[in-house]
């Protein structure tokens, strides 16, 4: 077990705990002091790996799991995994030292809460750092389930509710989906580690599996990321609380699906459905999510949608970063990479602003009691710090200089105008698409940041729409997002030391045939000269400025939108339609009739066997062997056949008995005639017990009323009763002609020999399989117990009387 | 020759009857059956070991050489199976001491519980098919008397809709071992393998076969299944734990025996036929489970999608397929217990099944809560815990047989088995807390002790799953090569 190990299990190990702590010191100290040595610690170990990734240095740590099945706790450290370990951890401190201040220690469950986050973070790191696919896997649905207690948090509250569900189906869809695709990967490389897969990729897409494996692999990323159309679990995340919500469902979880997307796409890379599918799903999610994000009203929305639409953007980025793979090494290829490092990057920065803004908004929340951008206004004078926090933030998203989205943000323009020039895979017709979305939706973008600091920070203050008097938030509310807004800033000036040490060596995970060519090489500057990239971005100020003046005019169009058609709408029918369709099938065969029951299984059986016995030349009479038939035996069965009939159309209770017992007394008859005569004297005492006992019970009951069930039902049981009768016959039949074996009773012939029994039947019995004797005898014994419990023992039944089918 | 094969079947039997002569005594009546249960598991290692090195343990019952006398054969799959029962009946005996109330006690609740065993562990044990007819039959009868027993009326109304189904299947169970019979002679099912081969699998034989797979479908709740919601939820929820966790895996168990040992040579059409009937039994069940808002139905149908995912990975038959299916057989045994009990124990604090009427259940009782949470994930699949390795074996295992509609619709149903427990969790357990400790119909005392070992089992079932793994792996070797187990009961005598 290795240092990296015992870290990752750290936070497991300490949520063991934290109920404990929590229990011994609620009242004294705050239970997120404990959890938050975690994070830090974690985060200062993994620097130290800082110089050898940097380098170029990649380290593997192992710990069996599974070895069997080559399951084991595989972890790689290479640039891309502590790329996203730093921002896990990072992040993950500040997170819990703001809520240190934001969760009241009086009134939460701090002991659950700490709990679901350490739970969290150390699925998450497992997950970045796992090799072996399953382990991944593994790590990656606990994510989902650590996602789903936090969102549900107060699970007093119908709406957490809600949003945990539907984030829970969808990631899980999305999950078992992409367990689906890794089985199959594993199926075609027969390895369960990345880095092999990453070796074997022509193996891959060469095969048939290749499109299956990538799509349902996708499904998880998407489902996971957010991406359009699954991103309607995202914005009802946000029922969590917003130190979760700052942290899962922006900065971490959510980039799972864009660390996955990297992750294998030197395995996928280079083909034009890998291509396609990852740039087209995020340009729509980009475009969908701030184009939403303008018209929520609710702080907390807002920036969901806006989540929404950066994941897109660096999912895009990934996409069309891909590309490099087909060209291989040369100009061309180098030129493409740079959307995979844009990705990074992009990654990175969004972590740190976006983290900055939720922060920001739980402040508000915190301190006017509202996150509704209708109510709030003008509390620049009243909360200047949240204010200038707000601003970094929101222009870093906007991607405005001197802040590190700006530089980002250019790298996008600048991959997507490179994508429109590209010669392949059709983009030669429809490429042109890729920047004019880019900058459609930075317009959005650029809108709803101004929304974000405007309208709540700008205008009059009115102290009417507060119960409270608003005032700055605490210091210690205040420090982690000033030290965010902080790195926003200093990630502006000082991006090539980033690159550096962590985004280049990350770039390098994503593209290693470029990077063993020595070709992927960076360098961000803040000018480039009159470059497109540029100009789109002044054109999405001007056109953002023009659109957020006039947008009270335009802003109409988002109601012409059908609400019976949004994504939200169909989820809950299609839920709401699984269910009662669901009633509707199964009740519609769960009748709670048994009569019913038997004609399924009858019929069932009739359908399968006499298919069987057609499809494999079953049927085979011969009777040259048979003994001739006697005139007793012609009598016999005529008389069975008659008394068997009785049965079924006597209008009495006492006809029907004794013509049944009569059968069992002809069946006997028959046993004299096969010369059995044990068989015969059982017969003909079970048979007169059982009417004995018939006799009994019937003089208790009343008088028989026949009962007409309908045509149609009594002509399905008389089939079904036709057909089964039928198929036995005719099987028995067959077999009586298709003697393979002799049979092994001939040893049981010799049994005075053997035992010194002179009669086969009774050895055998009590002999040879008298363990089978007393098994019955066992049999006979708690029917007794069973009928003296049934006479005894008349519970009352109470409510559990209820239908059940 | 190893007289330890017999002991898990008699020691139930010997216990229950002495506990029926002593019908007083309460106490002793747990105890001993108590003991039983775990000296049963003890015996259950012992095996396991046994046959981890020297093969299948034989026990020729009057020492009447195989095939004329009752062979008994515990490989590898039987120990684990006798093994898993052994656990799964411990800990709802201890459930039973707090729950099932002194009527029932003194009407020989444990006899018949362990009479039940006997019938259960003699079909995971014998090798002879007219023997598992007679042992179905103990089970059943036991089965028969236990859903019945304290006769409310709905148990009276169900147990007569689960005797009669399941008397029919033992007429034709009787009927398919006539038939066998007739064709090859023999019912040791050794020997019958040994006479199938050299028949070879044609003709009249596959019918029978089928026939046979029917039968066991009714028991096994593979598509036939219908008597089987009403039935289980009527009798009190211990009793329907051990029916859910134990019947249909017998029946289940059978299946993968007679289609791994005798009628094994053409997959083609009965192994394609079982994935058909696994692949509809997924579906119909987990559409029943996301149907209803009633705990005891939801339950029932979840019993449903377990066994249509065991003869999923059967159906696949291949090496991976079949350690999945052994694996997931043991987590479903121990998982269905504890879901089983915990939500009966839902119901019994609150005194309704319908999960619209429950509420905040967690405030007062977190144990229970976090107890079926884990249980819901397990069933689930969701690592690490145990339910994780068997579906990712058996998806596996159906894929490489190309099988690939059936693990799609495997992954789907444990979706949809998720949705429908965690509507139980999120409605019964979430909330607003409406009851307070006063209004409780009845006390959590002595209930979650129990649910607490299988909730620690499938933690540790799904974390140390290599250290279970190499037996599983064995069991499955086993079904692959039934020489072994032929060459085991038949020896090298040469056979008349």
């Amino acid at each position: 077990m290795s240092w990296l190990h015992i870290l990752i299990f750290t936070p497991f190990i300490v949520a063991l705990v934290v109920p404990l702590l929590y229990k011994q010191f609620v009242h004294r100290i705050h239970t997120g002091w404990f959890a938050l040595g975690v994070p830090i610690l974690i985060f200062l170990y993994l620097l130290s790996y800082i110089p050898a990734i940097s380098q170029g240095n990649t380290l593997i740590f192992t710990l069996a799991w599974i070895p069997s099945l080559d399951i084991n706790l595989v972890f790689y450290v290479d640039g891309l995994s502590v790329t996203f370990g730093l921002i896990i951890t990072g992040i993950g401190a500040l997170v819990t030292l703001y809520s240190i201040f934001y969760l009241s220690k009086e009134h939460e469950a701090l002991n659950n809460f700490y709990v679901y986050l350490l739970l969290f973070m150390g699925s998450m790191l497992g997950l970045v750092f796992s090799d072996n696919i399953f382990v991944l896997y593994a790590f990656w649905e606990l994510t989902t389930i650590a996602s789903f207690l936090l969102i549900a948090f107060w699970f007093e509250r119908e709406k957490s509710r809600y949003g945990a569900l539907k984030s829970l189906v969808i990631t899980i869809l999305g999950g078992l989906s992409m367990l689906a695709g890794f089985i199959m990967l594993a199926m075609v490389t027969d390895t369960h580690s990345i880095r092999a897969m990453v070796a074997s990729a022509d193996l891959i897409t060469a095969h048939y599996l290749f499109i299956p494996a990538m799509a349902l692999i996708l499904l998880g990323a998407f489902t996971k990321s957010a991406q359009f159309p699954f991103s309607i679990w995202l914005p009802d995340a946000m029922e969590a609380p917003t130190p979760i919500s700052a942290y899962l469902h922006s900065a971490t979880m959510v980039k799972a699906g864009i660390y996955l997307v990297a992750r294998l796409t030197p395995i996928f890379g280079g083909t034009w459905e890998w291509f396609w599918i990852i740039s087209v799903t995020g340009l729509i999610t980009l475009l969908y999510g701030s184009y939403n994000a303008v018209r929520q009203t609710d702080l907390k929305a807002l920036l969901a949608y806006s989540t929404i639409s950066q994941l897109g953007l660096i999912m895009s980025l990934l996409g069309m970063g891909s590309v490099a793979i087909y060209y291989g090494t040369g100009n061309e290829g180098a030129l493409y990479a740079l959307a995979s490092f844009a990705a990074i990057f992009h990654t990175v920065n969004h972590a740190v602003f976006k983290c900055c803004l939720f922060m920001v908004v739980g402040i508000i929340d915190h301190e006017t009691g509202t996150r509704d951008v209708r109510r709030l206004g003008g509390l620049m004078q009243l909360m200047p710090v949240s204010f200038t926090l707000m601003a970094v933030g929101s222009f870093s998203m906007a991607g405005l200089p001197p802040l590190n989205g700006f530089l980002s943000k250019e790298m996008f323009f600048e991959a997507a105008v490179n994508a429109a020039q590209m010669s392949i895979f059709s983009m030669e017709s429809i490429g042109v698409l890729f920047p004019i979305v880019a900058w459609l939706a930075s317009v959005f973008t650029f809108i709803y940041c101004l929304i974000l600091v405007i309208k709540t920070f700008c205008g009059r203050y009115k102290s009417e729409n507060f119960d409270r008097p608003v005032r700055e938030a605490s210091v210690g509310m205040l420090i982690a997002p000033l030290v965010l807004a902080g790195l926003v800033i200093l990630m502006f000036f000082f991006p090539n030391t980033l690159s550096q040490y962590l985004l280049h060596p990350a770039w390098v995970a994503i593209q290693p045939a470029l990077a063993q060519a020595g070709e992927l090489n960076v360098n961000i500057a803040f000018w480039h000269g009159f470059t497109p990239a540029l100009g789109i971005t002044i054109a999405v100020i001007a056109l953002g400025i023009i659109l957020y003046v006039y947008l009270p005019k335009w802003s109409k169009i988002y109601n012409y939108y059908p609400r019976a058609y949004t994504l939200n709408n169909i989820y809950d029918q299609l839920l709401k339609r699984l269910e009662n369709g669901s009633r509707w099938l199964t009740n519609a065969y769960m009748t709670g009739s048994v009569r019913h029951y038997l004609i399924y299984v009858f019929s069932f059986t009739i359908i399968i066997i006499g298919a069987s016995l057609w499809l494999f030349d079953g049927v085979a009479f011969d009777f040259s062997r048979d003994a001739p038939v006697t005139v007793y035996e012609v009598v016999l069965t005529v008389a069975i056949l008659l008394a068997a009939l009785t049965v079924l159309f006597s209008n009495s209770r006492l006809v029907s008995l004794v013509a049944n017992c009569t059968v069992g007394f002809l069946v006997s008859l028959f046993f004299v005639l096969f010369r059995a005569p044990d068989l015969a004297l059982t017969q003909l005492v079970v048979e007169t017990i059982s009417t004995v006992l018939f006799l009994l019970c019937f003089y208790h009951l009343p008088k028989l009323k026949k009962e007409f069930a309908g045509v149609k039902f009594e002509l399905t049981n008389a089939l079904v009763a036709l057909g089964v009768g039928a198929t036995v016959t005719i099987m028995a039949l067959s077999v009586q002609s298709t003697r393979l074996f002799p049979s092994i009773s001939s040893y049981f012939e010799n049994s005075y020999e053997l035992i010194g029994a002179k009669n086969i039947v009774n050895a055998i019995l009590v002999d040879f399989r008298g363990f089978d004797t007393m098994l019955e005898i066992l049999v006979l014994f708690m029917a007794g117990l069973g009928v003296y419990a049934l006479i005894k023992l008349r519970l009352s039944g109470g409510k559990e009387n209820e239908e059940i089918k | 020759m190893n007289n330890l094969v017999v002991l898990p079947i008699i020691i139930p039997l010997i216990t229950g009857l002495v506990l029926a002569i002593f019908n007083r005594q309460i106490r002793l009546h747990r105890l001993l059956s108590l003991l039983a249960t775990l000296s049963i598991s003890v015996v259950a290692i012992l095996l396991m070991n046994q046959v981890a090195i020297d093969g299948p343990q034989i026990l020729q019952l009057g020492n009447w050489e195989a095939p004329f006398g009752i062979s008994l054969v515990a490989d590898m799959l039987s120990a684990i199976l006798v093994l898993t029962t052994g656990i799964v009946v411990s800990c709802c005996l201890l459930y039973a001491f707090a729950s099932i109330g002194r009527e029932r006690e003194l009407k020989y609740f444990y006899p018949l519980v362990l009479f039940l065993l006997t019938g259960v562990n003699g079909s995971f044990l014998t090798g002879d098919i007219f023997n598992l007819f007679v042992c179905f039959e103990v089970m059943l009868v036991a089965s028969y008397v236990l859903i019945s027993l304290g006769g409310t009326k709905l148990q009276l109304r169900e147990s007569f809709k689960y005797i009669l189904v399941n008397l029919i299947s033992s007429f034709l169970f009787l009927v398919s071992i006539a038939y066998l019979y007739g064709m090859l002679g023999s019912l040791n099912m050794a020997h019958l393998s040994a006479r199938v081969a050299e028949a070879g699998q044609v003709g009249l034989l596959i019918p029978v076969s089928i026939l046979f797979l029917i039968v066991f479908s009714i028991k096994a709740g593979l598509l036939l299944f219908y008597w089987l919601p009403g039935s289980y939820s009527a009798p009190p929820a211990v009793i329907g734990a051990i029916f859910a966790a134990l019947l249909t895996k017998v029946g289940a168990y059978a299946i993968i025996r007679i289609f791994s040992l005798i009628f094994y040579h053409d997959p083609q059409i009965t192994h394609s036929l079982i994935g058909i009937l696994a692949g509809i039994s997924m579906l119909l069940g987990a559409i029943g489970a996301v149907a209803y808002w009633d705990i005891k139905r939801i339950l029932t149908y979840n019993v449903i999608i377990s066994i249509g995912l065991i003869l999923a990975g059967f159906a696949s038959f291949n090496q991976i397929g079949l350690t999945g299916s052994v694996y997931y057989i043991v987590h479903d045994m121990l998982v269905k217990a504890l879901i089983f009990l915990a939500g009966g124990t839902v119901i019994y604090v609150t005194g309704t099944s319908k999960i619209r009427e429950i509420s905040g259940l967690i405030q007062l009782h977190p144990q229970l809560g976090w107890m079926f949470f884990i249980g819901t994930l397990s069933l689930a699949g969701i690592p690490p815990l145990s339910g994780f390795v068997g579906k990712v074996l058996i998806t596996g295992g159906t894929f490489q047989a190309d099988y690939f509609w059936l693990g799609g619709i495997g992954l789907l149903t444990s979706l949809m088995a998720l949705y429908s427990l965690m509507k139980i969790f999120m409605n019964c357990f979430w909330g607003n807390t409406e009851l307070t400790p006063e209004m409780e119909k009845g006390s959590t005392r002595g209930l979650l002790f129990p649910i607490g070992i299988l909730a620690a089992l499938t933690f540790l079932l799904g974390l140390g799953a290599e250290g279970i793994y190499q037996y599983v792996e064995l069991a499955a070797k086993g079904l692959l090569d039934p020489g072994i187990y032929i060459g085991a009961v038949l020896g090298s005598n040469p056979i008349p």
